[in-house]
């Protein structure tokens, strides 16, 4: 016997989902496959609450296997399958414990054997929901190796049935999905149609109760119409049960006809299995699709990563790397110039203000002196400009000191380091510039030459005062000549101090002057070489740090570079990989494809 | 109007002038004072085809829905009035009248241009004595097909929630089986911090009660035990004040069983029992050729439009029991719908209730203003708001009621019964709240009264009861002095 194509289909999604390690998925594929294998047609009855599911499968076998009731009544599936003679158990699954292994699981369930008529009662009693009732009826539609599965209906309150009831529709060869009469398809339902039809393809829905309903005709169009615009492949089939069951208790085959339950039989038997092959492969197919589509979705997001949609972390690194060097560089380039340029202005900011401060100095002095004889108080005003001098110095040095603290943090930030910045050079000895200052020479007016002054003043008195009064007879001198001798005397006195005090007023001036430019002279001096100092080694600690820094990142590039090489390597191989996988992926589901929608044009070449 | 109430106006009247600069909360608070003087306000809620256009016209007792057929997203509103009339209310325009006419025994609304989707509501005025005291909302289907499929059945339900939590002071909500749409409307209409503490407008209905199993003739007898059994049900307890099998359809027909209905009924109950029994086995036969009465087909198809399977089934059981009569026969129809117990219930849980469901609605729209535009000087209104929410005695009576109902606060077995008595919970009236049978007179109140206030008095200060138990008896204890108060003023 040929091995039909689907198993093989089957088998090669299950090697491929083993290959890419789900085997998960291949666990599931292999029940599918077991169950496909299985020459009994699984067909669930599903669908939402009280839409007589029940009583649809008690109508189809005739028998009262399945609980009815106005309520919510079924709690457990029920499987009805074929037998020689009626019987009935209610079967406990066998708990799943740890990972499930591939292949059919080792734990028998536990089977309890119960009395065909009592079996809805039973299963109804038990509200456990891991048993499930198994029926076996010697029916003629069930021969063929069909199995009814009555299940819960969907849509209520509790979560654990519904799941129950779609792990069922995955191991479904057929789905029958029953909506009664009185309401057309809701959302909800065409919903869950959707979700069957991609899980099992071959579905059927079944309109029930069309007793009850005059209008069901109707109903039945519209949902037709609403299958077709939701692309729902699936026949309706309007049926009543109790009519069925009616005419089975009355023996009346016109009334059967009328039920619908002929059609469904006919359909059952034509669609389902008699076509137990083509579903096969149909529902192998959807497996298989299903499987593949999940084995894709994450390689083709591998692909896509690996085809540098974004890039590798070493990659990413090593730009960062080669982004901080040449900002580095840019930065030292711009620093050395900066500093420079900062270095400049403040040597010239320094001596303005030394120069301003001197000047002040020495303005004051000559104020001073203006009214002071230095003779008196040459003392008190060495004393002032010494520690006028110390001043100058000493706030015009803090302030160098300053600014080039400034300077280097500024210039720290620029190359944006946090690396040390030198200390500023120490005062160092500032004092030493003022030196002593050299009093000026003061010439003492002794009484000797006051005295001689004041004769040579009063000489010229005498003589003038003298001849005059000649005139009017009076002797030479006389003692109006003698006073105005006296008073002429003591007047070049007078005036001859006062000169020699500006004369050492001036000259206190020039000394305090010189010494002021000496001051400045060598503490300018001092300063300015300080500064040049100060620069030299900001510079040297600076250029010092760059490079060690740029080095440290060129070595940082340079491995991260070696690193992004090797990871596109990696990637171009890992999505050559990819790409092969893919490949054969997508040949597997070509051959899904071609396996649900048989090629009709290679048959009319053959024939 | 009674105190409470008229605290709730003021508060509205207050709002009203601290924003009277906001024209959105101004609009909003007026139409709530306006609200408070109006009959109550009814709801009829549930997911598509679930009889709500029925049961809305059983309620009224005529055939006045639906006024759009197939039309999604428009609420309507029956109003009593004394002639009939119909508006329509855009979303961005003022109410306009619109001519309404009966066609083919139902009323049709011309909208002229209106599309549907443009309109808030639309305002039918019917000259009704059902509709003197309650103004009934048909609210759209919950999760109707939308047309576009952006729109998910989540949302418009939600959607279809907000309006009926702002517009309805009560709420009917009809079902079929309890679906997990359903309970999550439940929820989401009670969504709202002071409506989550007093859930007690609503009435749960289970519908099409006639079409449960199949139609059999006991039918309504298995509906009612499932509405029993839902009445008890965890999920569902907390959420509604009552769960009630009605069959509108049989309802509606028996209010209005014509002469005509009524001969064609007794002739079909002629007929030899299982002649009866072969044709009613399935519409279509009964519908069909095969029936051997002279009853044309049109006058069938007219019976099962009206009466349903079941309805049809059970008239002719009826006639053949004796209710030969029409009266007789319409009377018993209506009774057997369930139609009579949710009247009773809606008198009882609402009608009766009114002034609480208005003042508690008026509550709910101030405090949806205060949160939405709060400002300092609104300070005072929200302090006044909450105290009335937690001082009023009468949501405090609400807040026992659906504790007891939902079972977070748990009584000892005969005092829980008595409690939800006496604070109102078979109805406020005195007999009813003191488990009177019969019209009791003054003297019997009077001890009936002072015996239940000393009984409560004691488990008040009971200390074998935990903390909670003993402030729901204080509550009563309360109710029973009010009830004390009104028995000295009568």
């Amino acid at each position: 016997m040929r091995t039909p194509p689907w198993l093989t289909l089957l088998d090669d999604t299950i090697a491929a989902c083993i290959t890419h390690h789900r085997t998960d998925l291949a666990g599931k594929l292999e029940r599918r496959r077991a169950l496909l294998l299985d020459p009994r047609m699984r067909v669930p009855v599903i669908g939402e609450l009280n839409q007589g599911k029940s009583q649809l499968v008690n109508a189809l076998v005739n028998a009262p296997v399945c609980a009815v009731g106005d309520d919510i009544t079924t709690v457990t599936p029920t499987a009805v399958e074929h037998a020689e003679v009626p019987a009935a158990a209610l079967v406990t699954s066998a708990p799943t414990s740890g990972r499930r292994a591939i292949g059919p699981a080792d734990a028998e369930p536990a089977r309890e054997p119960v009395p065909v008529e009592d079996v809805a009662g039973q299963a109804l009693a038990t509200r456990r929901h891991d048993v499930h009732a198994e029926v076996g009826l010697p029916r003629d539609l069930l021969s063929g190796g069909l199995v009814l599965i009555d299940t819960p209906g969907l849509g209520g309150v509790g979560s654990l049935r519904t799941a129950a009831t779609f792990a069922l529709l995955s191991n479904a060869d057929a789905v029958l999905m029953i909506s009664d009469a009185t309401c057309e398809l809701c959302a909800s339902e065409l919903e869950l149609l959707k979700k069957v039809a991609a899980v099992c393809p071959a579905v059927t829905v079944v309109l029930t109760k069309i007793d009850m309903v005059p209008r069901w005709r109707g109903v039945a169009e519209r949902n037709r119409a609403r299958l077709a615009a939701a692309g729902v492949a699936a026949k309706v089939i309007p049926v009543s049960a109790s009519v069925r069951l009616a005419a089975a208790r009355a023996g009346d085959q016109e009334l059967n006809e009328e039920s619908g339950f002929v059609d469904l039989v006919r359909c059952l038997r034509q669609d389902v299995v008699a076509q137990n092959d083509v579903l096969a492969s149909r529902s192998a197919a959807a497996a298989a699709a299903t499987a593949t589509e999940q084995l894709l979705t994450p390689l083709h997001e591998q692909l896509a990563e690996a085809k540098g949609g974004k890039l590798g972390k070493a990659h990413v690194q090593y730009r960062a790397a080669q982004h901080r060097l040449d900002e580095l560089r840019r930065r030292s380039s711009r620093w050395q110039t900066m500093l420079g340029d900062e270095v400049t202005d403040l040597l010239s900011d320094v001596e303005y203000d030394l120069r301003d401060r001197t000047r002040k100095i020495v303005r004051i002095a000559e104020e001073f002196f203006d009214v002071a004889d230095p003779a008196r108080s040459w003392d008190e005003f060495e004393y002032w400009l010494c520690d006028c001098l110390a001043e100058t110095a000493e706030i015009n040095f803090s302030w160098l000191i300053e600014r080039f603290q400034w300077l280097s943090t500024k210039i720290a930030k620029q190359v944006a380091l946090d690396e040390a910045v030198p200390d500023a050079a120490d005062a160092g000895d500032l004092l030493d510039h003022i030196g002593d200052l050299t009093p000026p020479r003061i010439e003492k007016f002794s009484v000797g030459q006051q005295l001689f002054v004041g004769l040579r003043g009063s000489y010229g008195g005498l003589l003038m005062f003298g001849l005059a009064t000649t005139l009017a007879g009076l002797p030479l001198i006389n003692p109006i000549s003698l006073g105005a001798g006296a008073a002429f005397g003591a007047k070049t006195i007078w005036d001859e101090r006062g000169s020699r005090l500006k004369r050492r007023q001036a000259t206190a001036k020039t000394a305090a002057q010189r010494h002021v430019d000496d001051f400045f002279l060598s503490y300018g001096k001092e300063s300015r070489d300080t500064a040049r100092l100060i620069q030299r080694r900001l510079r040297d600690h600076f250029s010092s740090v760059v490079d060690k820094l740029q080095a440290g990142i060129a070595e940082r590039a340079t491995e991260a570079k070696r690193a992004a090489e090797a990871d596109l390597a990696d990637r171009r191989r890992r999505s050559q990989e990819i790409a092969l996988e893919l490949e054969r992926l997508a040949g597997l589901r070509k051959r899904t494809q071609a396996l649900v929608t048989p090629n009709v044009r290679r048959r009319g070449l053959t024939a | 109007m009674t105190e409470l109430a008229e605290r709730a106006r003021a508060m509205l009247l207050d709002a009203l002038e601290l924003y009277r600069d906001s024209p959105r909360a101004t609009n909003w608070l007026r139409r709530h004072v306006d609200r408070l003087a109006e009959p109550l306000r009814l709801a009829v809620a549930g997911l598509p085809r679930t009889g709500r256009s029925t049961l809305v016209n059983s309620l009224v007792g005529e055939e006045i829905a639906p006024l759009l057929v197939e039309e999604r997203g428009v609420l309507a509103w029956y109003r009593g009035a004394a002639a009939p009339r119909a508006q329509v209310y855009p979303a961005q325009a003022p109410p306009r009248d619109v001519p309404v006419a009966r066609v083919d025994g139902r009323l049709h609304i011309d909208l002229e241009d209106w599309r549907a989707e443009d309109l808030d509501r639309i305002v039918l005025d019917w000259p009704s004595r059902a509709l003197r005291r309650l103004t009934l909302i048909d609210a759209p289907a919950i999760g109707a097909q939308a047309p576009e499929p952006a729109t998910s059945t989540s949302d418009a339900a939600a959607d279809v929630a907000s309006r009926i939590s702002l517009d309805a002071d009560a709420v009917v909500y009809l079902m079929n089986s309890l679906h997990s749409t359903d309970l999550g409307f439940l929820q989401s209409i009670q969504d709202h911090p002071i409506a989550r503490e007093t859930p007690v407008n609503t009435i749960v209905v289970l519908s099409r009660a006639d079409e449960v199993g199949g139609g059999r003739i006991d039918a309504l007898t298995s509906a009612k035990q499932i509405a029993r059994r839902y009445r008890t049900d965890a999920g569902l307890r907390g959420l509604c004040q009552n769960v009630i099998a009605v069959s509108g359809l049989l309802a509606h027909a028996g209010r209005t069983l014509t002469a005509d209905e009524a001969a064609a009924l007794a002739a079909l109950a002629e007929l030899p029992r299982r002649e009866l029994e072969s044709c009613l086995v399935s519409a279509d036969r009964f519908a069909g050729g095969g029936v051997p009465v002279r009853l044309d087909g049109r006058t069938r198809a007219a019976l099962l439009d009206r009466f349903g399977m079941f309805g049809v089934r059970l008239a002719t059981t009826l006639i053949r029991q004796g209710y030969t009569e029409s009266a007789a026969l319409s009377a018993e129809l209506v009774a057997r719908s369930g139609l009579a117990e949710l009247r009773e219930s809606i008198q009882q849980c609402f009608i009766d209730r009114h002034d609480v469901l208005k003042a508690r609605s008026a509550v709910l729209a101030l405090e949806v203003v205060l949160r939405m535009e709060p400002r300092p000087e609104a300070r005072r209104l929200v302090t006044g708001l909450e105290q009335l929410v937690v001082s009023a005695h009468e949501f405090r009576e609400l807040r026992l009621l659906a504790a007891l109902h939902g079972g977070r606060t748990e009584l000892p077995d005969p005092l829980a019964d008595e409690a939800r008595r006496l604070v109102g919970g078979d109805g406020t009236a005195l007999p009813a709240r003191l488990g009177f049978e019969h019209e009791p007179t003054g003297a019997e109140l009077h001890s009936a009264i002072a015996v239940a206030l000393r009984r409560w008095q004691e488990q008040a200060e009971n200390h074998a009861l935990g903390a909670t138990q003993r402030r729901a008896a204080r509550v009563v204890v309360r109710s029973c002095e009010g009830m004390a108060a009104r028995l000295v003023r009568r």
